[in-house]
């Protein structure tokens, strides 16, 4: 048995640490930890300051997934002060959501796991000539862009303008560059990885070179899809809002405006620019790699998957006049709010639990434990809902190792800053995947009796996807590939959110409604002594909530349950493991002391450990030292 | 004659590419290689360039040396109590574009975002860096400093940051703060600072630090630092604060296309009322340009496509030293000369600093919007004119 840290686990958000016992004869994880090793206090930050100003510091919890917080800490706030934001203002924080799912999607698969996949050194044994008539191939193989609705088609794009360069030509100018940086010794961002490890073989070296001359391509374009933050937001990362809409006011009067047809065009473009990357790069290379592992049989890292998963939903396809009143769910068009067990077993044996608007401000739905967090509660408390929030610090270090040089973690008492968040007191895995199995278990068992078109297309992905791959559903999707597959189909559902948004935008805007903003409430003295509402949404990573009490005009508590809080977290009081460790005792390690294996899973759920929540104790006193909760998206 | 021609281009190859600066960003030797000739020659080579250069032949063993250096600069990038956006924003550059940067421009040989390594070997790969380019890696730092508890804050590779920090900075040839977090501590250390964060600078002395602050700050600006010390070989130049005078040298409000409405006293009044629409000032719904240095009016994002301001919310100010507790962001800012209560000329320059207004007057913005409403009068005018001449014509045609 061998115990094997990985810190700084890179290629993430933030901060963070994971520990495996590996039997080294078998390669099973016998036992694995995660821990998130850093802690800012933003919600303590954001406490007493204006509710209206919330957006801008909740959002830099997250630079990765921006904008998410901010649309979060929105609702949670309108929420509370019963504001519905105007049409307009709907389609457009749409859109910004939409957007940046696929952005932080495809981000996230060429150039925070690809590595994990492919290998520069494996790229210089390819033969270019080979790899143009791979990409060709793939192109043919695994082109899934009918899966498009087609009435979401781009009226005003001629032509895909982004194809990959698929020739020899390139394909060797490419590799001549990664050999000038292989022989230069510096190997900049390729530098001490075990690129000896046997994975990298599974894939024949013309799939890395393709891999590693789309990364490269996506890196100069990934800016232009979240085009729509600067154009409604003006910059990206953390764009601007208003509580009750948008400040970006539409007039076809006046270029000084902030949208005209001009600013739309370059939305429009941005827009069908994003469908021809996920489209002609995205999905292909995804596709044909994983493809390659499902046939080599490499369907382990399902972990919690397999067991529990959870999701909000979201896309209000129209303006809404609350969450907690359920009429955010009732306007969803990807309405996958519920948790979904044993979907291992098929979609016919697992089983669908609800979750509702008011269950969101319910205790016996979530709350978060502290077994294993450095954390106390008062009077033996061992749940608390988010609301109810109270963090008392105790840390307690390392098991072995000082606190200025750790060893190893204590596995059995105290080990991380994060929370452990549940669900009727379950662990449950949140995220992509958590989506598309709860929407596909809703659909399938009629739960959804009128699937919107985007949960028929996210039925149809899955259902198109297990034909290419020859497997049932539940046996891909429950897998560390079927993870970071159901990222890539989620970016194409995206893409066309944007397009469905865009669309009405326009429509509402040609009847003459230019509303971006309803401010009658903008002015705290409308508001209520005393209110509290949550905001909710499936951002990238999966189900994020917020939770705000205003008091007297100022943010009197302010709690997250983020997706990596979720997924990140250590061990419930019922011994469960989260998703990150599931995963982890879920994976075979081939070379201990080179676990590929265990940042390959841990990467597919795209960590993001930013953030901390739970500074203070619910009579909002001040706790002077605190916790972490994995942030993020 | 062949040996001439190459020395000549290879004077001129070393002048571009930096000979007298520390780093060079190719190398002769490389050139040769490429042009596949042999180190017999390259050798010949080095000896006619020593003469050329004027050079005493002792130093011929060192001119070799500098035409073999083909070293991109190392660059080690930290990741304290951030989100990182700045590392976010940092790809977002497309001219130069992040691909050249990374590729060409420097060596980014630690980065926990981009790194494909994790764990032990790329923590042993650091330390031997700080070995290995001892006073000559350029350390980039994303993100404030906790200092309580022991700085167990935030552990990286089981330690605290701050060590790391510490341990990092002392063979560094200069630091970037990329960052507002990094350069004033940021958003983890606004009031109440739970866990007493501060900026790098108030960590590490005795280095040259250039500050690069702006939550995040833009991606040409990030790169553009970068790009400065590519071209020229050498940081750029700083002001007081030790930003870089061309990102950082003029307020929003200076550069700001809606200035003319500030001067003219056209502002929104409310969000989304007509004034929005027609893209008026945004001063008295709480616009921090009057008082933030930073490059979002004249540079903007997206290569010039927008701002928040173009975007209709005003500057929260966020390169500026403590923005955070600035707020709340929607009010107006005190102590600004409204317009037409323009200060006296001769104050013109002798105030400086953010909080203050006056180191440029509205002349300039003045007389832009009076030159716009100036046209539209004059163009009124003149069509009345037209109008009036026409009616005439059609008067005298319908009289004969």
């Amino acid at each position: 048995m061998k115990r094997v840290v990985v810190d700084p686990v890179t290629r993430i958000e933030g901060h963070l640490r994971v520990e495996v016992s590996v039997d080294e004869s078998t390669g099973k994880v016998q036992d694995a930890l995660s821990s998130g090793t850093a802690w800012r206090g933003i919600e303590l930050v954001a406490k007493n300051r204006d509710p209206r100003d919330v957006w801008a510091f909740v959002q830099r919890i997250c630079g990765v997934c921006t904008s998410t917080h901010a649309l979060a800490a929105l609702r949670a706030v309108e929420d509370a002060l019963g504001i519905q934001i105007p049409k307009n203002a709907n389609y457009i924080r749409n859109m910004m959501h939409s957007c940046l799912d696929v952005h932080d999607h495809i981000v996230h698969f060429y150039h925070l796991h690809a590595l994990d996949w492919v290998s520069p050194v494996e790229a210089l044994k390819a033969d270019p000539k080979k790899t143009a008539e791979l990409q060709q191939q793939v192109l043919d193989t695994y082109n899934v862009s009918g899966l498009q609705p087609n009435d979401l088609e781009s009226s005003t794009s001629a032509y895909p303008k982004e194809f990959p360069k698929g020739n020899a030509t390139y394909y060797a100018a490419v590799q001549t560059k990664v050999k000038k940086i292989v022989e230069s010794g510096q190997l900049g961002i390729f530098s001490a990885q075990w690129w000896d490890h046997p994975d990298y073989q599974l894939l024949p070296p013309e799939v890395h070179l393709m891999a590693i001359s789309h990364y490269l391509t996506i890196l100069d374009r990934q800016r232009d899809i979240v085009t729509p933050h600067v154009i409604f937001g003006g910059k990206n990362p953390h764009p601007h809002y208003i509580v009750g809409g948008m400040p970006c006011s539409i007039s076809m009067d006046d270029m000084n405006a902030p949208v005209n047809a001009a600013r739309l065009a370059s939305v429009d473009e941005s827009i069908s620019l994003a469908k021809d990357l996920v489209n002609y790069f995205y999905l292909p290379d995804l596709l044909a790699i994983g493809h390659l592992y499902v046939k080599a049989g490499m369907v382990d890292g399902g972990g919690l998957a397999k067991k529990r998963v959870l999701a909000y939903g979201g896309y209000p396809d129209d303006t809404f006049t609350g969450i907690s009143n359920g009429d955010y769910f009732k306007k969803a068009l990807v309405r996958a709010n519920g948790v979904v067990e044993n979907f291992e077993l098929g979609w016919e044996k697992a089983t669908f639990t609800a979750l509702e608007g008011e269950d969101l401000m319910n205790p016996d739905f979530l709350s978060e434990e502290i077994n294993h967090s450095w954390f106390e509660y008062p009077n033996g408390e061992t749940s608390l809902h988010p609301t109810e929030g109270v963090t008392k610090p105790a840390f307690t270090g390392p098991k072995t190792g000082t606190n200025k040089k750790w060893e190893f973690l204590d596995e059995e008492k105290k080990y991380s800053w994060i929370k452990s968040p549940t669900f009727k007191g379950k662990a449950c895995e949140v995220g992509p995947l958590a989506k598309y199995i709860v929407v596909y278990v809703k659909v399938k068992q009629g739960v959804i009796k009128d699937p919107t078109w985007a949960e028929k297309m996210m039925v149809d992905q899955i259902d198109a996807v297990s034909k290419v791959l020859g497997v049932p559903a539940h046996v891909w999707l429950c897998s560390t590939v079927g993870r970071t597959a159901a990222r890539g189909l989620d970016a194409q559902v995206a893409a066309n959110l944007s397009q469905h948004f865009y669309n009405r935008l326009v429509e509402n805007i040609k009847t003459g409604d230019t509303v971006v903003a309803d401010t009658r409430k903008f002015d705290p003295n409308t508001w209520p002594k005393e209110a509290k509402g949550v905001g909710v949404l499936d951002a990238p990573r999966g189900g994020l909530g917020h939770w705000c009490v205003i008091k007297d005009g100022r943010v009197d508590n302010y709690q997250c349950i983020v997706p990596t809080t979720w997924n990140a977290c250590p061990k419930t009081i019922a011994g469960e493991h989260g998703a990150y460790e599931a995963n982890m005792m879920d994976t075979k390690v081939k070379i201990a002391d080179k676990p590929l294996e265990i940042l390959k899973g841990i990467h597919s759920f795209d960590p993001c450990l930013a953030c901390a929540t739970h500074l203070y104790n619910k009579k909002g006193e001040k706790i002077v030292s605190v916790n972490t909760d994995a942030l993020c998206k | 004659m062949c040996i001439t021609l190459i020395c000549i281009d290879a004077i001129k190859l070393l002048q571009e590419r930096g000979f007298f600066v520390k780093e060079s960003l190719n190398s002769l030797w490389n050139l040769f290689q490429e042009r596949k000739l042999s180190r017999r020659t390259f050798m010949k080579s080095c000896v006619a360039l020593t003469a050329i250069l004027g050079l005493p032949p002792a130093l011929t063993n060192k001119v070799v040396a500098a035409a073999e250096t083909k070293e991109l600069p190392t660059v080690i990038w930290l990741h304290g109590h951030e989100c990182t956006g700045c590392d976010e924003s940092f790809i977002r550059s497309t001219s130069p574009f992040a691909s050249d940067v990374i590729l060409n421009m420097i060596a980014l040989e630690y980065d926990d975002t981009l790194a494909a390594a994790s764990g032990e070997p790329f923590e042993h790969h650091l330390h031997h860096l700080l070995e290995s380019k001892k006073g000559k890696y350029v350390l980039a730092v994303e993100g404030g400093v906790p200092l309580d508890e022991n700085g167990s804050y935030c552990q990286v590779g089981g330690r605290p940051f701050v060590d790391v920090l510490k341990e990092c900075a002392e063979g560094a040839a200069f630091i970037i703060e990329y960052g507002s977090c990094a350069a004033w501590g940021g958003i983890q250390a606004a009031k109440p600072n739970p866990t007493n964060t501060v900026s790098v600078s108030s960590i590490v002395k005795g280095k040259k630090i250039i500050k690069v602050p702006g939550c995040p700050p833009i991606p040409e600006v990030m790169t553009g630092v970068i790009m400065h010390y590519a071209l020229f070989g050498e940081i750029p130049p700083l002001d007081v604060e030790g930003r870089p005078k061309q990102f950082y040298g003029n307020r929003i409000h200076d550069t700001c296309y809606r200035r003319p409405f500030f001067d003219s006293g056209l502002f929104v009044e409310h969000f989304d009322d007509d004034a929005s629409k027609a893209g008026w000032c945004l001063y008295k719904v709480g616009c921090r340009g009057p008082e933030t240095y930073n490059s979002c009016g004249n540079l903007r994002w997206w290569n010039g496509l927008s701002y928040p301001i173009q975007s209709g919310h005003g500057c929260i100010g966020c390169s500026e030293k403590g923005f955070w507790d600035n707020d709340n962001f929607y009010q107006r800012l005190p102590h600004i000369h409204t317009p037409n209560t323009i200060t006296d000329v001769d104050t013109l320059g002798t105030v400086a600093g953010f909080g203050a207004f006056g180191a440029v007057i509205a002349h300039g913005g003045i007389t832009l919007a009076k030159h716009k409403y100036d046209s539209i009068q004059e163009e009124k005018k003149y069509l009345a004119e037209q109008e009036a001449k026409q009616k005439e014509a059609e008067q005298k045609g319908s009289d004969q």
